[in-house]
C-alpha cells in the first residue's frame, strides 16, 4: 500500500488535520499523527488493514505527562508512521494488543518504565524491572537526568 | 584426661596430600557455562579453536553448578539476576572459585553511573571472588591470565604448580 | 503466569522452569513452560535478566559519552550498532561523513555481520548436538576478529564510529586481508554445506518445527533474517537505503538480527532527552509465545537456537 493511500485510509479513523507530513530524509518518517488515547484502537486497527506491522512503542516523559509513541511500518514498501498519543498524569490508555500481538511485551515495557496502564491488557506485568520493584525509572523525576521539558520547548508551537 | 585421649596428635600427615590434590584441581578446573553480557563471548573464544582453554585443563564447561568448581562471573549483574547468581553460587560443591570477569562484575564498569537502577555493582557483592579479570570485555588471553592466577592461588605460589613447571620444560626443550 | 504457580495444577499438566542460567538460552533468557507430558501448552519468555539502563543512562550523557553502549546492547554486532547510533545523531544535527569513511564504515559493519551469523549457526548447531561446526566457526570468526582488531583495537565491543567519520582510517593491510578473507570464506562454503546444512541430524531438527510465516511475522513485528526465512523480502538496507547502500538517509539500519532504529528525541542541547533502540530481537523472540505451544521440549532448543537473539539487546 503506498503512502497516498495509507493516509487516506488513515484520515477516515482521526481528524485529517492532524495528520502532518515530515521530511522522510530528515526524520526518518513520513506521517505523524497526534492521536487522543481513546483513538488508538480504531487506529491500529487501520494501519493493521492496510498491511503494516508495529515496528515499536516506546515513550516520552513531558512536564504534562507521559507521550506515547506508536510506530508503523509495511514490509513491501517504507510507510512509517508516528503516533503520538499525549497524557495528562494518571490517564491510561487502551491496549492495542487484542489487534497487534507484539503490543503485549511493548505495552508492558512502558508501564514497567513509565507506569503507564494498558486498559484490558491482558497481562499487565513488569517485564524488565524484577517484579517487586516499586519505581518507574525512565520518570524524569526519577534518578538523575539533564533536563524536565515540556512539549512546546521541544516541538515548538 | 579424656579429652587428650581423643584427641591424639596425627599420625598421618595430610598436608602432602592436600599438595597434590590441590595440584589436581588447579589443573583441571571445571568452570560452569554461564554467561551474562558481552564477556561471555569471550569466554566462549577462549574456549574455542583459536585459544583452547583445553591447554590449561579448563576448557570442560560444565553445564550444571553441581559439576563444576569455578564459576565465571562474566558480565554486566542485574539486580534480577543477583538472586540466582547466589544461588547457583550455593549449589556448587566445595571446594569451589569464584573469577569476576569485565568491569562490570569487578566494579559496576560502565553502568555505574548516577541514578544507575538496575545493576549490582560488583560480584563481590554476591560472591567471594578470588580472581578479578579487568577489562571491558578481557580478551581471551586475558582470561588465560586469569586462569593462570587462579591456579597459582589454588596451588600457592607459580612454583608449587610442579605440572605447569613440567609443561614449560617441554615448550623450552623443543 | 508466574502467579499460576499458587492455583493447584492437573495431574497432567506442570511447569518447567528454563534458565535464566542455561546453556541453550543464550545469556540470560528465562522460559517459563506449562507442559503437558512433553508437550508445551504455555511458553511465558521472561526477560530483564540483562538490564542495565542503556535509556535512563543516554538521559543524563552527551551524545558521544554514549556512543560506548550502543556496541554493547548487541555485543555480536557491536559496529552495526555504533552505526547505527551515529547515523541517527549525525542525521539530527546535520553532520556531513566524507564517503571514504561510509565506506569504511559499510565494510567494518559487514565483516561484523559476518562475524554474527559465524556465531550464531556455530552455537546454533552446537546446541543441537554437532560440536564441529562450532569450532570451525570461531576459526573464521577469529579471521574477521583479527581484521577488526587491528582497524578498531577491539575485539567486540566496538567504538569505531564517531560522530562525522570513523576513528582512524584503514591502511592498504586491511583491505588486502579483507580481500583475502573474502577468498577464504567463499572456499569453506562448501565445508559448511556439508556439516550443516546437508546434515540429516541438522535437518530432522530443525525441519517444521516452529514455523514462522507472514502473518505471524506480521502480528509480531518480526525482522530480519527470521522473516526473510519466512519468503518476505524486507531489508532495511533495500527497503530504505541509508549510508553508502545509496543515498543520505540514516535512522533504521539493519543489524545481524533485523531492523534497528534509534528513536532520539532532541532539546537542542549537547544531551539527547529521549533516546529509545528499536531493537529486532524483541519481537523476533516474543513469536516465542506463538510458535512453541503444540511443540515437544527438545524442540525448544531448536526453535529459540533458530531465532539468533542476544539477551542484553532485549533487555537494554
Amino acid at each position: 500500500m503506498s503512502l497516498e493511500d495509507l493516509k487516506e485510509e488513515l484520515s477516515k479513523v482521526v481528524d485529517p488535520a492532524n495528520i502532518h507530513s515530515r521530511n522522510y530524509q530528515k526524520d526518518g518518517f513520513f506521517l505523524e499523527i497526534q492521536a487522543k488515547a481513546k483513538e488508538v484502537e480504531t487506529l491500529a486497527q487501520a494501519a493493521r488493514e492496510a498491511d503494516c506491522f508495529l515496528e515499536s512503542i516506546t515513550a516520552a516523559d513531558y512536564t504534562e505527562g507521559v507521550q506515547i509513541v506508536y510506530q508503523f511500518n509495511s514490509y513491501s514498501s517504507v510507510t512509517r508512521t508516528l503516533v503520538r498519543v499525549q497524557l495528562a498524569r494518571d490517564e491510561s490508555v487502551p491496549t492495542i494488543s487484542t489487534i497487534y500481538p507484539a503490543a503485549l511485551w511493548y505495552e508492558r515495557e512502558v508501564f514497567d518504565l513509565y507506569g503507564i496502564r494498558f486498559d484490558r491488557h491482558p497481562d499487565l506485568r513488569r517485564l524488565l524491572l524484577p517484579e517487586d520493584a516499586d519505581f518507574h525509572p525512565l520518570l524524569k523525576d526519577y534518578g538523575k537526568v539533564h533536563a524536565f521539558r515540556s512539549t512546546e520547548e521541544i516541538y515548538g508551537e | 584426661m579424656a579429652e587428650k585421649e581423643l584427641a591424639p596428635s596425627p599420625r598421618v600427615q595430610f598436608g602432602v596430600v592436600e599438595e597434590i590434590l590441590n595440584l589436581c584441581r588447579a589443573n583441571s578446573l571445571w568452570p560452569m557455562t554461564f554467561g551474562l553480557a558481552c564477556c561471555a563471548i569471550e569466554m566462549m573464544a577462549a574456549g574455542a579453536s583459536r585459544f583452547d582453554l583445553d591447554r590449561f585443563g579448563a576448557g570442560v564447561f560444565r553445564p550444571s553448578p553441581r559439576q563444576s568448581d569455578l564459576m565465571i562471573v562474566a558480565g554486566t549483574i542485574s539486580k534480577k539476576m543477583a538472586p540466582t547468581i547466589d544461588n547457583l553460587w550455593e549449589q556448587m560443591p566445595a571446594p569451589k572459585r569464584c573469577m569476576a570477569k569485565g568491569n562490570c562484575a569487578i566494579s559496576g564498569g560502565p553502568f555505574e553511573y548516577d541514578g544507575q537502577y538496575a545493576i549490582v555493582p560488583g560480584a563481590d557483592l554476591i560472591v567471594p571472588v578470588d580472581v578479578y579479570v579487568p577489562g571491558c570485555p578481557p580478551r581471551p588471553e586475558g582470561l588465560i591470565q586469569g586462569f593462570l592466577a587462579l591456579e597459582d592461588l589454588i596451588t600457592k605460589g607459580e612454583k608449587r604448580n610442579v605440572l605447569r613447571r613440567f609443561k614449560r620444560r617441554i615448550v623450552k626443550g623443543r | 503466569m508466574a502467579n499460576e504457580l499458587l492455583e493447584p495444577i492437573s495431574e497432567q499438566t506442570f511447569y518447567l522452569n528454563m534458565g535464566p542460567q542455561h546453556p541453550s538460552t543464550h545469556g540470560v533468557l528465562r522460559l517459563f513452560l506449562k507442559l503437558d507430558g512433553e508437550y508445551i501448552v504455555e511458553a511465558d519468555p521472561i526477560v530483564g535478566y540483562g538490564h542495565r539502563g542503556h535509556e535512563k543512562m543516554a538521559e543524563s550523557h552527551l551524545y558521544e559519552q554514549f556512543l560506548p553502549n550502543s556496541s554493547r546492547m548487541d555485543y555480536l554486532s557491536g559496529l552495526i550498532y555504533n552505526h547505527g547510533y551515529v547515523a541517527a545523531v549525525e542525521n539530527m544535527a546535520a553532520i556531513e561523513v566524507p564517503p571514504r569513511a561510509e565506506y569504511i564504515r559499510v565494510v567494518c559493519a559487514e565483516l561484523n555481520r559476518i562475524s554474527s551469523h559465524l556465531l550464531w549457526f556455530g552455537t546454533y548447531v552446537m546446541d543441537l548436538g554437532g560440536f564441529t561446526p562450532f569450532l570451525y566457526c570461531f576459526d573464521d570468526r577469529e579471521n574477521i576478529l583479527d581484521i577488526l582488531d587491528r582497524v578498531t583495537g577491539s575485539r567486540l565491543t566496538y567504538s569505531y564510529c564517531r560522530l562525522g567519520g570513523v576513528a582512524k582510517d584503514v591502511d592498504d593491510e586491511f583491505i588486502e586481508s579483507t580481500k583475502k578473507f573474502v577468498d577464504r570464506l567463499r572456499s569453506r562454503w562448501t565445508d559448511y554445506h556439508n556439516l550443516v546444512t546437508k546434515n540429516v541430524i541438522f535437518i530432522h531438527r530443525a525441519k517444521d518445527v516452529g514455523v514462522i510465516n507472514r502473518e505471524l511475522a506480521l502480528r509480531f513485528g518480526c525482522t530480519g533474517p527470521i522473516l526473510r526465512a519466512a519468503g518476505v523480502a524486507y531489508d532495511i538496507r533495500k527497503a530504505e537505503p541509508y549510508s553508502v547502500y545509496s543515498g543520505d538517509y540514516y535512522f533504521a539500519v539493519e543489524s545481524a538480527r533485523g531492523a534497528l532504529g534509534y528513536y532520539i528525541v532532541s532539546d537542542g542541547t549537547s544531551y539527547p532527552y529521549r533516546l529509545k533502540a528499536r531493537v529486532p530481537s524483541y519481537g523476533n523472540l516474543q513469536v516465542l509465545t506463538d510458535v512453541l505451544p503444540g511443540t515437544l521440549v527438545a524442540d525448544t532448543i531448536s526453535i529459540l537456537g533458530s531465532i539468533d537473539i542476544v539477551v542484553p539487546e532485549v533487555d537494554r
